[in-house]
């Protein structure tokens, strides 16, 4: 479905964005992108929508280069949720915004509704169906870009760190909503700083430093090695630290919670 | 688009041009700006210019002043056009339109090698209102800002199907709506929070703040001060009583 083909991107003034990075996402994989700021990661998502050509190298998308397509036609089969909301919000109702891109692909008029109808329902902003989405709170903002993204069912989404400014329930919420769209076939790749957010998700994990790929594989196997996330400057989900701590740890089980966290905070099983 | 910006934008450097007293520098680019007004033929023009380009090499800011150039084609492109359908006068219309490049060289050479914080100091020294030198700053301090704003909403645009290349001129033009909304929307909200910012760390407290640096002008920057005022002098008397060739 995406592929990367030793891929390097030189920025204008210079800097080094991406090295040689070479990278296969199945259709249908779910994919998570972590690494510090700086390690190439929404480089390599605008690589996927045709926004940024490489330097030297390829990247194809459904076997065709991105070279040869614009980035509104590659759209309608890639979709991107990026990073800050005010980027994107200029309607004057928020169903007019979700509708923006569905008429921009000539979706019919009926189909627009629809769509529109189930993107609010499914991201809780049926309420605000007339407002305009300038008013809306950031978190508010943030779900009704994944909602704009998901009206018109591209085959791949990409979510550019889709927890900024969300709570613990619309957290829990946006990776249920992730699940539901792997379970669909969706081809879905998330840039995230959140590493707790991406551990319950359990996607394929690719981490990026310095804009080469320095560790790729299952969450379970990426997240427990901490030579990998260490050299990378990611920090590892607090249940697997819980746990390796644990595992690690010689004798009996504890009493109570104050104990484990005692032992923890003296540094237990490091 | 982002290319075409970097002509204008600062960036620093360590280049004896850079190191000017950036009053100095202005007055340089004062007086280049006046003796391209004053030129009167293609030859003068083309000296001007050429000097003009020598400061940007020793400044090694030459690639991002090309960058202006190629900017203030397109407008310069027009100008000739206009003038020439209205005098029917080529070489006319051509020195007019190469005043336009040369006016456009003349003061991006001062901004593009003086930090917001230098053009404070010089606004300062012509005793201008504090909160007009603060607004101003602030302006072009955005700028680059602005710039990465409006790539990135384009960015988030084309990603949702908008094709910004294509149709007649109105379509087009249509089409920047969805880009210009966040724009000016993104750009009163961060005033906004600017402004709150501000008042939260005292702006306006007291009536005259003090100054973390204070400009002084050493011998060598009058030197070059006293230097430009002597050859802005002698070109534009030999504009007018040596070279006869003007063909205005």
């Amino acid at each position: 479905m995406i592929e990367l083909q030793d891929v390097t991107f030189v920025h204008q003034n210079g800097v080094r964005a991406l090295d040689g990075v070479s990278l296969k996402i199945d259709s249908g994989e779910t994919v998570g992108i972590v690494g510090e700021n700086g390690a190439g990661k929404t480089t390599l998502v605008k690589h996927v929508t045709g926004l940024l050509k490489p330097t030297s190298g390829k990247v194809l998308v459904d076997g065709k280069s991105t070279g040869e397509t614009s980035t509104a036609q590659l759209s309608r089969k890639v979709g991107v949720a990026f990073q800050n909301p005010d980027h994107q919000l200029f309607s004057e109702s928020v169903e007019e915004e979700m509708a923006f891109a569905l008429r921009n692909f000539g979706f019919p008029a009926e189909l627009v509704e629809q769509r529109v109808t189930w993107g609010l329902g499914l991201f809780g902003l049926e309420e605000y169906r007339k407002s305009s989405p300038l008013v809306l709170s950031g978190g508010e903002k943030k779900r009704l870009t994944l909602a704009c993204i998901l009206a018109w069912d591209p085959e791949v989404v990409i979510l550019d760190e889709p927890t900024v400014g969300q709570d613990s329930i619309q957290k829990e919420k946006l990776a249920g909503t992730i699940r539901m769209l792997a379970s669909s076939g969706k081809t879905v790749v998330v840039v995230s700083h959140d590493i707790e957010f991406l551990w319950p998700v359990q996607p394929r994990v690719v981490v990026m430093k310095a804009g080469r790929i320095v560790g790729d594989g299952p969450a379970s196997r990426i997240m427990q090695d901490r030579d990998i996330l260490d050299s990378a400057r990611v920090a590892q989900p607090q249940l697997v630290e819980f746990y390796q701590s644990l595992r690690a740890r010689p004798g009996k089980p504890f009493v109570d919670p104050l104990d484990a966290r005692r032992w923890l905070e003296g540094g237990g099983g490091k | 688009m982002m290319w075409l910006s970097q002509g204008f934008i600062f960036r620093r450097g360590t280049s004896v041009y850079h190191r000017i007293d950036p009053r100095v520098k202005l007055l340089i680019s004062v007086l280049l700006f006046v003796t391209v007004l004053l030129v009167r033929s293609l030859y003068e023009l083309t000296g001007i210019l050429v000097f003009m380009v020598t400061i940007a090499a020793v400044a090694t800011v030459l690639r991002r002043v090309a960058r202006t150039m190629a900017f203030t084609a397109l407008f310069s492109a027009f100008i000739f056009v206009l003038n020439f359908v209205f005098t029917r006068n080529a070489e006319t219309s051509l020195l007019y339109a190469a005043r336009f490049i040369a006016i456009v060289v003349s003061t991006s050479l001062f901004f593009i090698t003086t930090s917001p914080d230098e053009l404070e100091q010089v606004m300062k020294t012509f005793r201008l209102p504090r909160d007009v030198i603060f607004a101003f700053v602030t302006a072009v301090r955005f700028i680059p800002v602005m710039f990465l704003d409006t790539i990135q909403i384009m960015d988030a645009q084309k990603s949702r199907g908008l094709e910004l290349e294509k149709g007649n001129v109105i379509r087009r033009v249509r089409n920047m709506i969805p880009v210009l909304i966040p724009l000016v929307v993104n750009s009163v909200v961060r005033s906004g929070e600017l402004a709150e910012a501000m008042e939260s760390r005292a702006y306006g407290a007291v009536a005259r703040p003090t100054s973390l640096v204070e400009y002084k002008s050493s011998l060598s920057d009058r030197a070059v001060a006293i230097a430009a005022v002597v050859m802005f002098a002698l070109t534009a008397y030999s504009f007018y009583y040596i070279l006869p060739s003007a063909v205005l």
